[in-house]
């Protein structure tokens, strides 16, 4: 499987690839929600986007709602990846479109579960 | 006695004043703020004898402008009123030095119950 | 901060809950009883009866961020959340309602729902500030407990509902 992680912050995409890379995912980073587009846009389409929701140039909610937009990208799911501080906004993140959302700081079980969850495990993991 | 009532709901403000009239405490002096920064702020040039504060609000919540008045070293009376009354939410509101918190919906007997020792 | 054991963490890896789990509508209804009691007024009965389909519907929700997550939605016609504008405001109410009173008004007994629905729920949850407009559409229709209530004959509705799509069957 494959997943698309975008944030702006480079040490939170490193760490998200990680616990993904780790549970059999072959991933692909992006810096913000345009960089993230041009990513599907080249014709990489993943089964799961891990997006932060504070971002330049395109935060996650415009990237949901410019994700939405396209028929083509139904299939994906995505994971909104959230602080604490912004918390009470996500219902909006989800309303846009999304479908699940983790709250920093996360552990590597956390997205496990939710990914469980969603039916998005790898083979390997599951077993 | 002066009462700062701080609630970003200006409906929700003209509430608690008219309890706390309902409730037997109606020769006081009220100051509104609509905010925990409004709030803050009034503390500083209102000098009243005691806070009631909503605890969700924009700018700054109620619980940040107890912490902001606790840690510049006000003692005023703090109080809150909202619509979150979960023993959670009373222990953090005890522990940032909070005298009471009065959870949404009350009445005039909720308020008796918890200023009676507090407003004179 | 919010610290969730592992035990919770590892039955939410097996399932996640739905609000009619959590939840019922006598609860709901006992809540908002409460509510336009002691902001509506004394007398402020809400009869648990469907009424007639709100024409011109406004409604104001409060968000919950928790082990469940969704809105808390309270939906009346126009004319409806005017009325209950006027009988909180009482003796403040002006000649001509502005939509930023109908907003706070509103807002505020959603507020006060959706809080004490929040307290109900197993587990630390966070609120979010009211919000007043077109309600968000529920993601899951099981994940959905729903009241009809009238007041003073108008129907009111409380929907209290999930904000994630139902998980694929697996």
């Amino acid at each position: 499987m494959r997943a698309l992680v975008i944030d702006d912050s480079r040490a939170m995409r490193r760490i998200v690839t990680g616990i993904l890379e780790g549970l059999g995912y072959e991933t692909q980073q992006a810096g913000h929600g345009r960089e993230g587009l041009d990513v599907l846009e080249g014709g990489w389409v993943p089964e799961l986007v891990c997006v932060d929701w504070n971002m330049p140039v395109m935060d996650g909610l415009q990237f949901v709602s410019a994700v939405r937009s396209n028929p083509a990208w139904r299939a994906m799911t995505i994971m909104m990846v959230t602080s604490e501080s912004e918390h009470t906004q996500i219902v909006r993140a989800l309303a846009a479109g999304a479908h699940e959302y983790v709250i920093k700081p996360f552990t590597a079980d956390a997205i496990r579960d939710k990914l469980a969850l969603l039916g998005l495990l790898p083979q390997e993991a599951v077993l | 006695m002066k009462i700062l009532i701080a609630d970003d709901s200006r409906v929700m403000r003209q509430i608690v004043i008219r309890t706390l009239r309902q409730a037997g405490f109606d020769d006081h002096e009220i100051v509104e703020a609509e905010d925990g920064a409004d709030a803050l702020a009034k503390v500083g040039s209102e000098k009243p004898d005691l806070v009631l504060s909503d605890w969700n609000m924009p700018n700054m919540t109620g619980i940040e402008c107890l912490q902001a008045l606790r840690s510049s070293g006000s003692s005023v009376p703090f109080g809150f009123v909202t619509s979150e009354g979960s023993p959670e939410m009373r222990e953090k509101a005890a522990n940032a030095g909070a005298l009471f918190l009065i959870a949404k919906p009350f009445n005039e007997d909720t308020f008796q119950e918890a200023l009676s020792g507090v407003i004179a | 901060m919010t610290t969730i054991d592992t035990g919770e963490r590892r039955r939410g890896a097996e399932s996640r809950p739905v609000i009619t789990e959590l939840i019922d509508g006598a609860t709901i209804e006992s809540i908002a009883q409460d509510a336009w009691i002691a902001l509506v007024g004394e007398e402020e009965v809400l009869v648990p009866l469907p009424g007639e389909p709100v024409t011109d519907p406004v409604s104001s929700w409060v968000d919950v961020v928790g082990p469940w997550t969704g809105s808390v939605v309270l939906t009346t016609g126009r004319r409806t959340a005017e009325e209950l504008t006027r009988a909180l405001l009482q003796e403040h109410s002006p000649e001509v309602l502005e939509d930023e009173d109908v907003a706070d008004a509103f807002g505020e007994i959603a507020n006060v729902v959706g809080g004490n629905v929040k307290a109900a729920l197993p587990g630390s949850s966070g609120l979010s500030l009211p919000d007043v407009g077109e309600a968000p559409a529920p993601r899951n229709p099981d994940d959905v407990c729903r009241v009809d209530l009238l007041w003073r004959g108008e129907t009111v509705s409380i929907s209290v509902q999930g904000a994630l799509p139902a998980l694929p069957a697996h």
